[in-house]
């Protein structure tokens, strides 16, 4: 659910040349005023109560975050948590800046180089923060996580993925998990069982292509889908994790057997036909929905997506099970996952209320597994759950991803988590042109490294 | 000046609220790109200056940017070439053979106020594959002409044409509205005169319309080019520059480079490339019409 990207259609505006252009965000838009709105009808009611009870100041905290439908279990549990805290703190005004994910981001980076960061806002792990991190955008939270025992409630380990020179910035909502579900029903009807290695998979995809099932989908529009993908093959290729730490470290380089490797077998996928026709104009949303209106047998995707698959109609009468990626040649052990640790709630170093801001993050945070919990949407959250999930009513899906969440032994994060952007875009794009053509592997592999080496 | 017997300064006090505005809004923009086209800088951190480095990768070792250039210019050249003239035709025969032409005109502009993500979203479907509903190649297939289905947003060869034909569909309407409002302003005294003397039909266009619509048409054309130029939004919509660059163009290109790779500075250079070429593509397409309008005047 965390890292989801909703590109629902191109919004931008390019910088400096303020080239303007049309926005089509109307959910997201639509909503982040709904909610503004909504904080500002409880200002009159603080007032009131501050003037009565305590003394204390009249404060606004910013709150950016990228939860703006409001169909959106995370939305709802969002408003209830800060309308519990407004209630508990009058004299607190909580603003929701709503906005979706590449729209924040965008609107981030823009406020960054102004130094205008909002009082929260929503960062990416590892990499993809580090420039923020190294502008000294954000206040260390150290301190904070002690604070009502914050610091346990995550899982352990995830912290690290946040955390620079010692110091943590942010405090992930979510942690998930590549994982690859399945149309039961036209697995059937092709006669082919869940693969256990990837060769088994391509038959499986030559076998559904035969009989006319769609054998996967993709959105490689948004060309980090297929990354994602690709990466999994590679953790397998490489025999376990931290490829990219080592051509980082410059023990390794792309023109490695392993990478190159990777790139072979899923060049094989995709000349077995196992992507939908046009797949690089589908973006996220619309590759995903071709699963979940039951038209593909196979979807690689992170946990995030169990919720929305879970009550689209495809999973009627638990239709849609879950695998682990199975090994590629031999290669790689199955326990060993894509990890997507989710983005992260960092606090502006220069907000004007830094302490009270600190304060709401930490009962937001504390709240936050109850109430995602009982929302359903506690699938592949970052915080220990306490409850039964059964019995609270998950399916059998969830269910399943909850055990593949069990068996987890370690794995590798997304590139552009790992990586530079420069490097990334290279890797996203050489990722993208497989899906449109046939490449040798070892041009590919190159063209990478030279791309690396120019944005070390 | 002196006609209207007010002083300088008082015109200059009218004039400055104004050209404040426009100083702020597009000159001091553009200097502030100048500088920051010479840095090294992600758009967030320190930033490093570098002179001319930024241009000198750019024009050497940018495997996008020539790419973008030439696609750039190909939607100009079809912009201005194709749907140009193709506006002017259309808009002669609505004045010459319609009589309410009014209806006519609206419904060719339609497209023009939709806005580019729903003409986006609509193209795509239209493009899609047969077995995802796609209209042309549906046709196609029940033509019984499946060899010439293709899929035409991803490959790389003929994407860049199927978006550049979204492109000229939707704005011919716009340059039909333009010519037409040229041609309804010549004097109809004139193609009287002319029919008198017994230019009438076609060659009182040749003879009259074209002449006569030059300025108008230049116009046209500024519009068309500058507009190629800035494309970008309908590029992000349909197929965000992939697959794999194929469809990048040099507003897209500067987009990426900005604020997806995070490099501000590169992405600065690539913007006061672009101001360049508007720039002096400007004053070639004012040089030519000048020429023109001698000729004909």
């Amino acid at each position: 659910m965390t890292k989801r990207k909703m590109k629902w259609f191109g919004m931008a505006m390019t910088g400096v040349l303020a080239f303007s252009l049309s926005a089509c965000g109307g959910g997201g838009s639509g909503t982040t005023n709904n909610a503004s709105g909504d904080g500002g009808k409880t200002e009159p009611a603080a007032n009131a109560s501050t003037d009565s009870s305590k003394p204390a100041e009249n404060i606004t905290i910013t709150f950016q975050n990228i939860y703006p439908d409001a169909s959106d279990p995370k939305n709802q549990m969002m408003k209830k948590i800060v309308d519990a805290y407004e209630k508990e703190h009058p004299n607190v005004k909580i603003e929701l800046d709503s906005l979706n994910t590449d729209q924040q981001k965008l609107k981030l980076k823009t406020q960054a180089a102004s130094k205008e960061v909002p009082d929260i806002t929503v960062v990416n792990p590892a990499a993809q923060m580090q420039p923020f991190v190294d502008a000294d955008l954000f206040a260390p939270l150290n301190d904070m996580v002690e604070q009502n025992g914050l610091k346990d409630t995550f899982q352990s380990g995830i912290l690290d993925y946040y955390t620079f020179d010692g110091n943590l910035y942010a405090l992930p909502d979510g942690n998930n998990i590549g994982v690859v579900y399945y149309n039961k029903k036209l697995m059937e009807e092709g006669g082919v069982k869940v693969p256990t290695t990837f060769e088994e998979m391509l038959e499986a995809v030559k076998t559904l292509k035969g009989k006319g099932i769609q054998p996967m989908v993709i959105g490689e529009k948004d060309s980090w889908t297929g990354s994602f993908l690709f990466m999994n093959i590679l953790l397998r290729t490489n025999g376990g994790p931290g490829f990219l730490k080592d051509v980082l470290d410059g023990k390794k380089t792309f023109e490695d057997p392993a990478y190159v490797a990777a790139i072979k077998a899923f060049e094989d996928l995709v000349q077995a036909g196992a992507f939908q026709d046009g797949a690089t104009s589908f973006d996220y949303n619309a590759g995903e929905n071709l699963f979940k209106t039951g038209k593909a047998a196979m979807y690689y995707m992170g946990s995030w997506a169990t919720g929305g698959i879970e009550t689209a109609e495809v999973s009627k009468d638990g239709n849609v099970g879950v695998f682990q990626f199975p090994t590629v040649g031999g290669k790689g052990n199955p326990d060993e996952f894509m990890l997507a640790p989710g983005s992260a709630f960092a606090i502006s170093k220069d907000s004007e209320h830094l302490q009270e801001t600190k304060d709401f993050l930490n009962y937001f945070m504390l709240n936050f597994p109850k109430e995602a919990f009982e929302a359903k949407g506690a699938v592949g959250i970052a915080q220990n759950v306490d409850g039964d999930f059964k019995a609270a009513g998950y399916s059998d899906m969830a269910m399943n991803v909850l055990d593949l969440f069990k068996k987890v032994k370690g794995g590798d994060l997304a590139f552009d988590n790992t990586m530079n952007p420069g490097t990334t875009q290279a890797h996203l794009s050489g990722t993208q042109s497989l899906f449109v053509e046939q490449k040798d592997p070892a041009e590919v592999a190159k063209e990478l490294q030279a791309a690396y080496e120019d944005n070390k | 000046m002196n006609v209207l017997k007010v002083s300088r300064w008082t015109i200059a006090a009218f004039i400055l609220p104004c050209l404040i505005v426009y100083v702020g809004l597009v000159f001091v923009p553009i200097l502030v790109s100048l500088y920051s086209g010479m840095l090294d800088w992600n758009g967030i951190g320190k930033s490093t200056f570098v002179g001319f480095h930024n241009y000198v990768k750019m024009f050497t070792h940018d495997s996008v940017f020539w790419p973008s250039v030439r696609r750039t210019f190909t939607l100009a050249g079809f912009s201005m070439l194709v749907q140009v003239p193709i506006a002017l035709f259309v808009a002669v025969l609505i004045t010459r053979f319609v009589r309410r032409p009014n209806f006519l005109v609206s419904s060719y502009f339609l497209p023009v106020i939709l806005s580019v993500a729903i003409i986006g979203q609509l193209w795509k479907t239209i493009y899609n594959p047969a077995s995802m509903g796609g209209m042309i190649n549906g046709i196609l297939t029940s033509l019984g002409l499946e060899s010439w289905t293709h899929s035409w947003l991803t490959e790389p060869k003929i994407a860049i044409y199927s978006i550049i034909l979204v492109s000229l569909w939707q704005y011919l309407g716009y340059h039909i509205l333009i010519q037409f409002t040229g041609i309804q302003n010549i004097p109809s005294e004139i193609y009287e005169a002319a029919k008198i003397d017994g230019a009438d039909g076609f060659k009182a266009d040749r003879y009259i319309t074209l002449p006569m619509v030059l300025p108008i048409l230049k116009i046209s054309i500024v519009l068309s080019f500058i507009g190629s130029l800035q494309s970008f939004d309908l590029i992000m919509v349909m197929t965000g520059g992939g697959p794999a660059h194929a469809t990048e163009v040099l507003a897209s290109h500067m987009y990426n480079m900005s604020f997806i790779t995070m490099k501000y500075g590169y992405g600065s250079a690539i913007a006061n490339v672009l101001i360049a070429m508007c720039l002096i593509a400007t004053v070639l397409i004012n040089a030519l019409f000048n020429r023109l309008d001698k000729r004909y005047s």
